[in-house]
């Protein structure tokens, strides 16, 4: 069977490296937040992550410096990916933003054939599918909001002046809104792509950065047909991938 | 026992000589333009016609500042913890390291205690001088003020110079109260006013910034729902795969070549 590319090097390194910096900045954000209105869970995370760092307000303090160094190498590593793979951030942001007809007929129907069982036929997809590609557009639009409400939390002491001042409280709200909601969709991601047994295939494209065609096929028709017509176009039959990246 | 760090004010003794607001700026480096303490007239000064200023009565100067209460509306505001009770001696605290400079406790603080500090550009206010304190001397304010109308200590010590005040005016003491809502709201200051003090009634409700109220109102439960119901979905498909598992598994798994088939067979055709 013949495996198709879906991801260079560079896409499972940022996919990775997201995913990390995600999880360390949520855990030690929420750590950050200590007061019983707007604690998500509750008092004992913060209470326990500052207690490892040092107890009260100065393991807060520590836990600040900890999700500012974060934060910033996180955005210094997507800034990396932009520079290395220039061509493949702008057709992941084009491939993403680019709603086809059927798409949302295909979110709906995914969405009952997943939880009730109902839903009949599902229209074909593109490189990614309709969920995929909500769950990115949530993900790059909360990305540059948090990068950019946290870029104003981090200067608030060092740049912003009185007259700006109210805009630090909403950088907070606005921080917040966006974690969570990116948040809600990532339950639903890694549930798709780690958890559920159909889409083991694409789960396994994350390390090899391939997937066997008729997968392919199957989840992502329409890339497929785009690919088969390019290579029509260029006369030959696409070369098969070694099956070696699929042992990973 | 903790201690509990208050201050005591005879504000009979006052002469607005403002020695205490000088001498707070001088020992904190409190930045040009705001203070930490203040010296308030208890009878206003009342404005008659036009540039002629007149004293209603003989009136009384009350010392102030923080007043580090026991239910302190400032914390409440605070997202972080930055700013906090320190439960060993009463005091509320600042955090300058973990204070994100959001302003959330200015306005939540019905004294006017808190203020940006336009350097720092964070919240700062009376810390009763803690440095000042370990070196075993009391607050710049209350060792330098020639009348000694500020009495600082620990009222948990009974042996203290400001319990012993406290306790020789028992039932002449009085406290700044903020504005609420609907009655009062008693935010427990640790700043007590005592001899014929009559406080007028400066303090004003305190108020969250919208931005907050909205987070804690709005965002915060929102994004409960939003994660909930995310959670629920997940836990349904979860279920479905581990009861059914044909609805989205195996027999899909069977049917890829199929369906593959279909829709390669459509669009050649």
């Amino acid at each position: 069977m013949r495996n198709l590319k879906r991801h260079d090097a560079s896409d499972i390194f940022i996919h990775w490296f997201n995913a990390g910096c995600w999880f360390l900045l949520l855990v030690s954000g929420l750590g950050l937040i200590k007061n019983e209105r707007v604690n998500p869970l509750g008092a004992w995370l913060p209470d326990m992550l500052r207690g490892l760092l040092g107890g009260g307000s100065s393991g807060g303090a520590v836990l600040l410096v900890v999700h500012e160094v974060i934060g910033l190498a996180w955005v210094l590593g997507l800034a990396a990916y932009v520079l290395v793979n220039a061509g493949g951030a702008r057709s992941f942001l084009r491939e993403i933003f680019s709603i086809r007809p059927g798409d949302l007929s295909w979110l709906v129907r995914k969405m009952g054939r997943m939880t009730v069982g109902v839903g009949g036929q599902l229209p074909p997809q593109g490189y990614y599918n309709m969920g995929q590609k909500a769950f990115a557009q949530a993900s790059v639009v909360g990305g540059v909001v948090i990068v950019a409400s946290g870029a104003l939390l981090l200067l608030s002491d060092k740049l912003v002046p009185a007259s700006a001042a109210w805009l630090v409280g909403w950088a907070v709200t606005v921080h917040y809104l966006a974690v969570g909601l990116v948040f809600a969709g990532l339950l639903v991601h890694i549930y798709m792509a780690a958890i559920s047994p159909e889409e083991k295939p694409g789960f396994r494209s994350m390390f090899t950065g391939h997937v066997p065609e008729d997968y392919a096929r199957h989840h992502h028709g329409l890339w497929v047909q785009a690919l088969d017509a390019a290579d029509e176009a260029v006369g030959k039959k696409a070369e098969p991938q070694p099956r070696g990246a699929e042992e990973f | 026992m903790n201690q509990r760090l208050a201050m005591v004010i005879d504000s009979s003794k006052c002469i607005d000589c403002k020695g205490c607001v000088a001498a707070c700026k001088q020992a904190n480096g409190v930045s040009r333009g705001v203070w930490r303490n203040w010296i308030k007239e208890a009878v206003p000064l009342a404005q008659n016609g036009g540039a002629k200023v007149q004293k209603l009565g003989p009136g009384h100067f009350q010392p102030g500042a923080c007043m580090h209460c026991d239910e302190p509306s400032c914390l409440a505001a605070c997202p972080t913890g930055a700013t906090f009770k320190n439960t060993a001696d009463g005091s509320v605290v600042i955090d300058p390291q973990l204070c994100i400079g959001c302003g959330n406790c200015i306005p939540a603080c019905p004294y006017g205690a808190r203020f940006r500090d336009p350097v720092k550009r964070i919240a700062d206010k009376c810390n009763y001088c803690p440095e000042r304190r370990a070196a075993g001397l009391a607050p710049a304010c209350v060792d330098t003020c020639p009348t000694k109308a500020r009495v600082f200590g620990d009222i948990n010590d009974p042996n203290s110079e400001a319990a012993k005040l406290l306790a020789a005016n028992q039932g002449r003491v009085v406290r700044v109260i903020a504005k609420g809502p609907g009655k009062n709201w008693d935010t427990k200051p640790n700043m007590y006013y005592i001899a014929s003090t009559a406080p007028e009634g400066w303090a004003v409700q305190p108020v969250n910034p919208l931005s907050f109220d909205f987070l804690a109102g709005v965002v915060a439960p929102a994004v409960k729902w939003a994660v909930g119901l995310s959670g629920l979905g997940v836990l349904v498909m979860l279920g479905r795969q581990l009861v059914a598992g044909s609805g989205s598994g195996g027999a899909t798994q069977s049917r890829h070549g199929q369906d593959g088939q279909d829709k390669k067979e459509d669009h050649h055709a």
